[in-house]
Parts: C-alpha cells; structure tokens; sequence
C-alpha cells in the first residue's frame, strides 16, 4: 500500500488543523497509508465496544465512519448495534480491500472493481466508494460520475430478486411492454424501483439475447419465456416469503376481481 | 501441459488429439449457449450424464457442451455424430429414449425431428433442414463442433494453425497485405475496410500500439458476437494475436459487456488456456513475437460501444465518446494508436490466413467479401441466427431460411442496423444485404440485427422505441443528442396518443436534421434513422394517427376492446383472464368490456376461442361508440 | 513552429500548427459562438454553437471549430445556412430548459423570440451542462469538487461531498459559469439535484 500524503479531506471528512497535525505525525511514525490507519482505528473501535465500553474518545474520522456504518446498516433495514454495525463496516472495507489488490490497484480498473464490488453487495454502499477513491487515488468525482453513468450500478440498495423484463425489440413485437405493466402492477412499483420489504427490484432491460424465447422475464437467473400478461404474477408469487419465511401466495391482489358470475 | 514452442508443435498437437477422438463411437452436440440454457439444457445435458453412466456408454460416447447452434427458436438442440442426426425441441424426459433407441440401437425418433413446412416431411439430418442448408456457415460453423471451455477441441479443427503459418512462413507486412486484398470490411456496423485500418495503425507513430476486440455488443435483437464469444473465444483470440502481429501490437484487450456473463467466463478461461499453451505471452511459437490479452467488461452503457467512448472505459473514465477529428488509429487508447474491431471481424482472420485472400474474395459481392451473420428474429417462424454469403437477398433469408411469418400474417417491414438503421417495406425485399445496398434505401446493415415485423406492428410505435432508447442511452454530454432525442420522444408520444398535428411532423423532420448534422458521436447522428426510415416508407401511418387512428391497433390511446355479440358464447373465458375484472357477462350471455376502465392488455383476446374479441381504432371505434351512447 | 494557412470567412490567416480552428479565428478577431469554450481549459466539443463548415480537397463537411485541428489550405465558413440553422435549433432547445443563460443574447442575435419545444417540469437548476465548472475545478484547481452525475437527460452537476465542504473560499467556478447558474449550485449544498445522492451523502451533514 503508498504511503498516504497529509490531504485536508479524509474519507469525505473535513480535519482541523490540529487533527492534520496529528495525524501526520502518525504517519511519518510508520509506514502505514491513510486507509491502513482508519482500518486500524475501526478493529480497536469494534473491540472497544465488545469489551462493553460504551463511550471511547474517538478523532472526528472514527465518528464519521461509526455514523456511516449505523447509516449504511439502516439503508439495508438491518437495523444494528454500534458494535456489529463497526465490525461489519470493516469486514465488507476489508471485502473491498481484496477486490483492489486482485487489480494491484491499477487505476484504470475502476470499472471492474466496482462491478465486482456491486456484484458482491448488489449495489455500490457509500464507505465503499470513499475507499476506493482513497486507495486508487482517483478523485471522488471521477468514482461517483462513473457509478452514476452506468445502469450497472446502484446507490441504493437492490431487492433480494432481480426481475428483468425484456424491452429489446423482437420481445417489444412481441409484447414486452404488456409484460411489464403486468409485473408493476402486481408487484405495486415502478420499473427501476424496488418493494418496501426490500424483496424484489423491477427493471424494464435491454435485450437479454434470447429473442426465440420472447416475450422474456428473468427472475434472478431463471428465464421464463413465451409469456402472456397472466402468467406474471402467477410466476412472481413463487418468490414471495411471508413473515414466517414460508413462501405464500400474495396477501392482497393489487384489483380485487370483480365476482360477476352467477353460480 | 508443455507449452507449444513452435508451429509444428501446433501440428503434432492436433495429430495426438485426433487419434485419441477417433476411440469414441458416437458423439452428442448439446446447445449450451445463453439461449438454450434459457430453455434449460443444462438439465438435458445432466440427464445425458446421467443416462449413459445408467448404460456404461461414458467411454463410447462423448458428450460436447458446444456454443450456440444457431436455430434458436427449436432449442434445446441436440446433434448426434457421425450421423449428423439433429433432434430439436429435446426435454430431459427425451433422453431416455434418445440413448435407448437412438444411440443404443440406432432407431431415430420422429417426434424429435424437424418438419418441413411446406412439405410436412420429417428431415433427419442437420444439413438437410432448409434453415441450415441455405446458409453458408463458415465461421459459426464450428460452434456445434466443439466444447467451448477446450482448446483441445479447438486444436482439432485446425485451431491455431492459420498462427503458426502466420508466425512461421509470413512477415507481418504480408499478412498484412492479405488482409486488405480479402476486402474483410469491418462486421459491427461501420463496414470499414480492415486492411486499411491495420495499416493506418501500423504506420501511425508512437509505442506502444493497442488492438481491441468490441464485443459490447449494444443493438437490441442482435447477439452474434455473444454466441461467438461464448462457443468459439478461440477462434476471436487466434485472429486477434494474428492481427496484433500484423500491426506491430503486443498488448491487446478484449470488451465484453457484463450482461453476457457466460462470454465472460468462456473468454477469461479461454486467455488462461491459451497462456498455458504458449499461445499468449512471450515468444509465441518460438517466433519472438509477445503478445498479451487483458479483459475489461462493460457496465451497462450503449455508448460505451462507441469506440472512443469504449477506450476512455478501459482508461478507467467514464465510457463517454469524445470528437474524432483525430482517428483513434493514431491517438486512441492513452493516446497512442490503436486498433478496435468487432468480434466477428477478428474471427474472419485465420480464415483468410489458412485458405487465403482469393478463397475469401469468392464469397459474397465485390465490395462486401465474405459472410455475415444476422441475428434473424421478431414476427418470424425460424428465430436464430444466420451466416449467409453477402450479397444473398432479404427475400431468400427472411423466407427461405427464417421459414416466414407466423400465424399466417403479412410480411410488414424488416428493420436492420439496429437503432442506427432503418426498416425496410416489401418492396425493398429483393435487395441484396450487404454495406452499399443497405446505405442505398437510408437503412443499414448494422452489426446484424435483423428484426421482420408483421402487420400487426405500427411503425410509429417502432420509431418511438427506437428513439426512447436512444434517449435513455444518450450520454447525454452534447445538446441536440440529450435535448433533441428528448423532444423527438415527447412529440412521437404525442402522435402515439393521438394528440400531434401535421406542424408536429414538420418539427420532427427539423430536429432530425440538426441531430444528425450536430450530434457529436455516431449514436446522435445515426439516432433520427428510424424516424426518416419509417416516415418515408410508411408516412400514411403517421398521418392516420393524427386523425386519432392507427391502423395496425398497437397504440393504446387509440384503440378499443370489443366484444362482438354476434359472436360472443358467453363462456366467460375472458373474465377469468381479465387482471382489472371490467368484463362484466352473464354465463351464455353476451359479455361486455367497461372501456373506461379497460387497461388495453389483451388477454381477453388471447383468451376468446370464437373471435369475438375485436381491437377498434379510428372510424371503428367511433361508431361502436357513438351505438353505444345511442343506444 | 510551422506556420499554416488558412481562410476563415474569407480572411486568411496565419496560426501554429496545433491550434484550433476557434483559437485562430479569435486570434483574428472571428467571434465563433460558443458556451463551452474556454482557451485554459482542454476543448470538450459539448455545446456544438461553434460548429463551421468546412472545405477540404472539394469536399464540405460540419466539425466543432473548438476541438479541430486546423490544416493547410483549409477553407472555413462560420455562417453558412446550415451552420445558422443548427444553431437556431440549438438555441430554442435551451429555451426549452431555461428562459436565462448564455444562449439568451444568442436568442437576440438569431431573431428567436421563443421555443416550439416545451418541458412539462422545466429542470430545478437552469444549467445547459457546458461542464465548465466541472472542467475548471478538475484542470486549473485541481480540487475535483464538482462533478457531472448521471447519463442523458439525468445527467446533472453535483458537488462532491466533503471535498466541496472548502468550496467558499474558493468560488472560482463563479467566474466560468453563467450568471447565476453557480450561486444556485453552491446554495444546493444541501439539496442536491440527484436525488440519489440526496439521499446517499447528506444524511449526515
């Protein structure tokens, strides 16, 4: 890892003067970077508080990343104690850590990192993007104009199952339109959003190159193929878990039916 | 594994990997590409494994996960050698027999079988089945040959030999000089001479030189390069190393978008291989030639296809494209010159190396050498893909091979080049594909999308597809790409409701105009193509929905479900179906749609088996209304 | 140094090799319009107002003045019809996203009293993304602490959590940006234009 030069920003947190001071006497002590440093500081932090000790005193950065960590937590409705969430926090840094070194840090793999970042947590936490930025040594705007350019990724967190419609052409002649506002009607969201319970996101895709299939729904990585409007939520059922963990059929249909005939 | 040092060795290799094959009887192709796993053949491949362990046949009967075979719409596929005997449709509960009568006792199973269409005959072998037999299927070929995670197999039909000769026998300036005398014009879209292409670079100054393989393949329907790259990487890094030698490049980089997973992990695997071999890194083949493959993927942006816009990606920036007024042949990657081809281009080269320039030229027309494949799909009864000699006609492909339309419907229109193209009316049928022909009547071929439409397909609708996905996958850095595709969307929404008028049309064409003229990359300038294509050969529609009707009954504000009552047997099939219940019918009584709650989706008319379920637009719908208030 | 020929508007010019065509018609006194131009900033070819006809070995072509390399013996013209034309077009396009900016003196001068586009929820800020801020800061200051977020019509200008919290003392992408437009930015601290990165980043202010 480089040696970290002294920045007036740290991890998208602003230093004092006496904080710099500090902190870059700490640095010329050892050959640790910036970024080895805060990890350090966040695994005495988490034993810190699994030894009980509610109040440490922590430098500002720490704070910050205790408050992103409990943030980052709540985001993923995982809602955890300062301990777990710090303890986490350094796990999935450390996550990160790896996928950077696989590419030795090679700047221009800035991409890949972050898609395989997001193939591992299903979208791009905010901690992780700063870590990035700080260990490729690319300017925090280049990171978030590239997780904001492509459809890839997601600042927000994804739904437990992926439901891709297909819009490529030969399913839109087919009637892929039709299959998604079946999908959005059943599931209560707009394409590109993503259900309250976190269980499902929708999106509307460009063509997944199975056209002899069309119109095509993914699910995850399952294809369904050659669909009308009144299979979806037959199909998407099949994935909804109730509160007891068993798979149920919905609770409530979006339209009651109209009960017209006669017995 | 000893590394191969030299290209006799490449010989030897194969000579050792084809008696060893000769020991087994019999072989089984099983289509494991991206569109027959999606109807699950991983599983028929499993029961296969399964079956002949059952039978104790393993060391009989070999079995190849091959790539796409290209007959799409009858998958799973599976082929059987030497007999050639090609079984479609095939289920896991297939292969019982299939082992059984077939492989056991040679019986072949009917219900398997391909059907004629015309002649209702059952066709038993691949090569007689008119979608195969009408194509010429050089370079897709061996995609249902071999196994696409080995290279051995590769080696066995003559892989890596057009390198070894390249590396052995010619000086890069004369493979060089074969590449440009095979006319080999560039597959994704463009159609610019490679020979050429190679040469700018070579001769452009600066070190070190870059070749890329483009394989983001971004125009919806179209999925050639996916198939080749998943069934035959090999056959893409052979031309690559070939062309790297030719331009003087010893670093190259192969883009795959990360929609195609499988391609990615069939290339990633396929560079390992090749390095153990001692066909990638330093000295190949003893030659003193290095060369070396990085992979990069894309992350979801249909620019990034562009090539500028591809090379900033690899750079680590944003995949934005930038003005091209100097080539990326002399600054391109890092500002060095570099040298970007789609996957199918590359694939053409050891072809052109091992059976050389004259062969090549035999095939196709004078100004468009070779073959092409197209991905031949939509309102069509044989959906797949196809590699067809340029030159051959729209007519002859659509229907001699793609079996023609479904469901007894009229041809309508075949769109080509993807977003950057046009589509193309019944008349234009007899024209031959190839680049110029297409440029002629403001289509263009594309990288091979091929997309027929029946006449239940408003054009309308299709140019506004085509342009919300420009609009969506706009990079969005010039104004009359981001502005203009934005109002060409808001103003063909409006025609689509029902709400333009003939000044909307006026303002269409200007803003097309200036789009195409201003826009700074290819994407803004080819973007208004489908608009002008389908305005001119199908401006009729348009001036039908502005009188509020559009003829083939797609746009939803301007049609209307009906039940005819002459019709109507009250079975009440449609009410079951219906998702937003505004069908309201006694049982034996005629059933009536509440049209102000009617949401347009159809399934009351998939549903009805008597026809009594109508779409109305325009005067139609009118007068049905105008009855109903009446009455 | 060698020196190049050319004739821009029917005046011939003398300029180093390297220059562009913007560059050496300003160096002559060529006013070329543009909004995204700026001679210490690397040229990004994005507001395309600066584009001219040219002619070269009897064939004419349209190229971004800002962003091509002039060459012997090229003939340029800023005024064409079809270079007006486009212009025109340009201009009622912005209209579209905002009744002030730059392009309104444009407006004066093409005679363009409004726009036949219209937006049914005109954008919050009325920036045309000439990128010049974004650009500046990066290039000249080197602070990265604006940056563009999101692709086609979302595509936006953000400020960069925690490296922007220093930004007061700077301001200097005022003086790049139109009137106005910048103050609105640095005033959004809080209340960013992406509405993921609302979220994201300002939680925790």
């Amino acid at each position: 890892m480089k040696k970290g030069r002294a920045k007036s920003h740290f991890v998208g947190v602003r230093l004092t003067e006496i904080q710099k001071e500090a902190l870059s006497k700490l640095e010329k002590r050892s050959d640790m970077s910036k970024t080895d440093i805060l990890m350090r500081g966040l695994e005495l932090l988490s034993e810190y508080y699994s030894l009980g000790l509610d109040r440490p005193p922590l430098n500002v950065e720490l704070r910050e990343l205790e408050k992103e960590a409990m943030h980052h937590f709540k985001e993923l409705k995982r809602i955890k104690h300062k301990e777990e969430s710090v303890r986490e926090m350094v796990q999935e840094l450390r996550d990160v850590d790896k996928i950077i070194d696989e590419y030795n840090g090679d700047k221009s793999a800035l991409i890949q990192i972050l898609l395989k970042i997001q193939a591992n947590n299903h979208w791009l936490p905010k901690p992780a993007l700063m870590w990035v930025s700080e260990r490729l040594d690319v300017p925090m705007s280049q990171v978030l104009n590239i997780a904001t350019f492509y459809k890839a990724f997601s600042l927000d967190p994804k739904g437990k199952h992926l439901v891709r419609v297909c819009l490529g052409t030969a399913c839109h002649v087919r009637g892929g339109p039709k299959i998604l506002d079946a999908a959005e009607q059943f599931l209560g969201i707009e394409s590109g959003g993503t259900t309250t319970d976190l269980n499902f996101t929708l999106e509307g895709v460009n063509c997944l190159g199975c056209c002899a299939l069309g119109p095509v729904m993914m699910v995850d990585d399952t294809h369904y193929g050659k669909l009308d409007p009144s299979n979806v939520g037959e199909i998407l059922s099949k994935y909804i878990v109730d509160s007891a963990g068993k798979t149920d059929a919905r609770k409530e249909l979006p339209q009651i039916k109209n009960e017209i005939r006669s017995s | 594994m000893n590394k191969l040092q030299s290209a006799s060795d490449v010989e030897k290799l194969r000579k050792t990997l084809l008696n060893l094959k000769n020991n087994k009887k019999s072989c089984i192709s099983i289509c494991s590409g991206t569109g027959c796993h999606a109807y699950s053949s991983d599983k028929v491949v499993g029961a296969f494994e399964k079956e002949l362990k059952k039978h104790n046949l393993e060391n009989e009967v070999e079995i190849k996960r091959t790539g796409c075979h290209g007959f799409c719409e009858k998958g799973p596929i599976v082929v059987i050698y030497p007999e050639e005997i090609c079984y479609l449709q095939v289920k896991v509960e297939d292969v019982q027999d299939i082992i059984s009568l077939t492989i056991k006792s040679g019986v072949i199973i009917e219900r398997l079988l391909y059907t004629d269409l015309k002649t209702g005959k059952k066709i038993v072998h691949e090569s007689d089945i008119p979608f195969y037999k009408n194509q010429t299927r050089l370079i897709f070929g061996n995609n249902r040959k071999i196994e696409s995670k080995s290279i051995d197999d590769y080696i066995t039909l003559n892989g890596y030999n057009a390198l070894a000769k390249a590396l052995s026998e010619m000086t890069p300036e004369k493979v060089l000089q074969e590449i440009k005398k095979a006319n080999l014009r560039g597959r994704g879209g463009g159609g610019f001479p490679a020979g050429r292409k190679w040469e700018s670079v070579r001769n452009a100054p600066g070190e070190p030189k870059y070749v890329i393989v483009n394989c983001d393949e971004g125009d919806p329907g179209a999925y050639m390069d996916r198939s080749l790259m998943e069934g035959n990487p090999h056959s893409v890094i052979e031309g690559l190393i070939i062309g790297a030698y030719a331009i003087g490049s010893n670093e190259g980089y192969i883009y795959v978008r990360q929609e195609y997973p499988l391609a990615v992990e069939n290339t990633e695997l396929a560079v390992k291989q090749a390095e153990e071999y001692g066909l990638l890194g330093k000295n190949i083949l003893g030659s003193g030639f290095d060369f070396s493959i990085k992979i990069h993927m894309g992350a979801g942006a249909f620019v990034s296809g562009e090539s500028s816009a591809l090379m900033s990606a690899i750079e680590g920036k944003v995949g934005e494209p930038r003005p091209k007024y100097v080539h990326t042949s002399e600054k391109g990657l890092w500002d060095k010159p570099t040298c970007l081809n789609n996957v199918e281009t590359w694939v053409n080269v050891p072809f052109i190396i091992n059976k050389g320039a004259d062969w090549f030229r035999k095939m196709g027309t004078e100004n468009s050498t070779g073959t092409k494949i197209f991905s031949l799909v939509g309102n069509v009864n044989n959906t797949g893909l196809v590699e067809v000699p340029m030159g051959m006609t729209l007519r002859e492909i659509i229907y001699d091979i793609g079996g023609g339309i479904p469901n007894g419907k009229k041809f309508k229109a075949v769109q080509t080049g993807g977003p950057s193209g046009g589509c193309i009316p019944e008349k234009q049928l007899d024209l031959p594909v190839d680049f110029d022909e297409l440029n002629k009547v403001e289509s263009m071929m594309g990288s091979g999308g091929m997309i027929v439409m029946d006449e239940d397909t408003c054009m309308v609708d299709i140019a506004r597809y085509f342009v919300k996905f420009l609009s969506d996958e706009s990079c969005g850095k010039c104004i009359p790409c981001r502005e203009g595709l934005r109002h060409m969307l808001r103003i063909l929404n409006s025609i689509t409701t029902g709400k333009a008028t003939e000044s909307d049309i006026k303002l269409l064409e200007e803003l097309s105009a200036t789009i195409q003229a201003a826009s700074l990359c290819a994407l803004g300038q080819t973007a208004p193509n489908p608009v002008l294509s389908t305005l001119k050969y199908f401006r009729k529609e348009y001036e039908a929905h502005l009188r509020g009707e559009c003829p083939a009954k797609v746009c939803k504000d301007l049609i209307q479900y009906y039940i005819n009552p002459e019709k109507c047997k009250g079975c009440g099939l449609c009410i079951k179906k219906c998702p937003t219940g505004v069908i309201s019918g006694q049982k034996k009584g005629v059933h009536t749609i509440d049209v102000t709650k009617c949401i347009k989706c159809g399934a009351c008319l998939e549903a009805c088996n008597f026809d009594a379920v109508l779409k109305l637009s325009g005067k139609d719908r009118k007068k049905i209304n105008e009855q109903v208030i009446g009455g | 140094m060698s020196n190049i020929s050319l004739t821009i508007d029917g005046k011939n010019i003398k300029a180093e090799k390297g220059t562009t065509i913007i560059q050496a018609a300003k160096n002559a006194d060529i006013d070329i319009p543009n909004l995204c131009h700026d001679d210490r900033l690397e040229p990004y070819g994005a507001c395309r107002f600066c584009m001219v006809e040219i002619e070269k070995n009897g064939w004419k072509k349209l190229v971004a003045s800002c962003c091509y390399p002039i060459e012997e013996g090229l003939i340029v013209n800023t005024k064409t019809e079809k270079v007006k034309n486009i212009r025109k077009m340009l201009i009622e396009l912005l209209l579209a996203v905002s009744p002030s900016g730059s392009h309104t003196s444009l407006a004066k001068e093409y005679g363009i009293k409004e726009s036949r586009f219209k937006l049914e929820t005109p954008p919050e800020s009325p920036c045309d993304l000439c990128g010049l801020c974004v650009r500046y800061c990066a290039e000249i200051k080197k602070k990265n602490a604006v940056c563009f977020v999101g692709r086609g019509v979302n595509r936006s200008v953000a400020l960069v959590p925690g490296v922007s919290d220093a930004c007061s003392s700077c301001r200097e992408c005022f003086d790049v940006c139109d009137a106005g437009k910048m103050v609105y930015l640095v005033d959004m601290v809080q209340d960013i234009s992406c509405s993921s990165l609302k979220s994201k980043f300002y939680q925790n202010p």
